[in-house]
């Protein structure tokens, strides 16, 4: 019987470690807006896809957003809060992103590094996102500078549930070959009062993270199953490669969301 | 006269539909009051294509047209709120408008 427990808890350990992926999130509920609106952003650094846990954020190095162009920084925006994952608590922060003309809101998160005990590295995770308001297209598939970054080929707030996405991974403004993509579906989106995980809706798949490949010209396809917020992870795709004395993993994160088509 | 008239609808939708572009070219207006007794409208359509040089006209509530111009090269265009009620209508021909009411305007 112990025999039996021992290799239960093995095996659960076994599946369950390949599935943690960090994930730098920047999440608002809605990507598409009509009216002008001060809109609260949450920055939780998190385990996603299971719902895991959840790490402390220290302040950001920057905060930003790219609208036809120009660069606003909303660094001064920023608060923290305390976020109350489904194991833990961490720390983590609210800005706020005023949307006032049409056009395409590329929000971009410069995260400070930070330190993973377990590897003995620290990560940081550049993330982008997007708030459209009016339905009027002006940058989504443009750069917006970050030292590394994914540049969609889809529109990424209105992907079709069942369809796909493709982005080109750049680092320094080149692509980036052969990387490797994580892939996680946001399983339980944040409530914007409580700061905790809403409902459950989704749960990690067994054979550990979910990866496509970026080809010849830094470009990954996903084929997209669900509706709601999915997030795209290169790790170690930027070019500093060490913090504080120690080795950097500086990855690009990218958020889009799906809607079913109905 | 209704029963030639719907046809033609029918039809001017049918090429509409056929011109394959034409659903990617709806168009689309934004205002906003500047709070400085002047309403700042911005246009362009679906496709991401500027509005410059579209007209857009000022009604009252009777209809009637109290301002009419176009869009500038920024695809913009700013008036002096007129008195009373008023709606705001970005033209680009028939089955290509889009109306701004006053309590859309923000």
């Amino acid at each position: 019987m112990k025999k039996l427990l021992a290799a239960t808890a093995l095996s659960a350990f076994a599946l369950a470690a390949p599935a943690m992926a960090h994930f730098q999130l920047v999440y608002g509920p809605d990507m598409n807006v009509r009216k002008p609106v001060q809109m609260p952003l949450k920055l939780i650094f998190w385990h996603p896809f299971e719902n895991g846990h959840a790490m402390d954020m220290g302040q950001p190095e920057e905060f930003f957003y790219v609208l036809k162009g120009k660069k606003t920084d909303i660094s001064d925006s920023l608060r923290p809060i305390t976020f109350q994952g489904a194991n833990n608590e961490s720390a983590a922060f609210e800005g706020v992103l005023p949307v006032k003309r049409n056009g395409d809101y590329i929000v971009g998160l410069v995260p400070a590094p930070y330190y993973e005990g377990s590897e003995d590295i620290y990560i940081q995770q550049i993330t982008k996102t997007f708030v459209n308001k009016g339905g009027a297209p002006t940058g989504w598939n443009e750069p917006v500078g970050m030292k590394t970054e994914f540049v969609p080929l889809n529109k990424p707030y209105n992907v079709i549930a069942g369809s796909t996405f493709s982005a080109r991974l750049l680092s320094g403004g080149k692509p980036v070959v052969g990387a490797e993509v994580e892939v996680e579906y946001l399983a339980a989106e944040p409530d914007m009062e409580a700061n905790a995980p809403s409902e459950v809706t989704a749960r990690p798949m067994p054979g550990g993270a979910l990866v496509a490949c970026t080809d010849e010209n830094g470009v990954f396809t996903f084929g997209i199953p669900k509706a709601g917020f999915w997030g795209f992870a290169a790790l170690g795709s930027g070019p500093d490669t060490e913090h504080a004395g120690k080795e950097l993993s500086q990855d690009a994160v990218i958020w889009i969301k799906a809607f079913d088509l109905e | 006269m209704i029963r030639k008239i719907i046809p033609q609808i029918l039809m001017a939708g049918v090429l509409a539909g056929s011109a394959g572009t034409a659903l990617a070219h709806t168009p689309l207006c934004a205002c906003y009051d500047n709070g400085d007794g002047t309403v700042l409208c911005e246009g362009g359509f679906f496709d991401g294509s500027s509005a410059a040089g579209v007209r857009i006209h000022v009604n009252d509530t009777d209809g009637n047209i109290v301002i009419d111009a176009q869009m500038d090269e920024n695809s913009e265009f700013t008036f002096e709120m007129p008195d009373g009620k008023y709606s705001v209508m970005l033209d680009a021909g028939e089955g290509h408008r889009v109306e701004i009411t006053a309590d859309d305007i923000y």
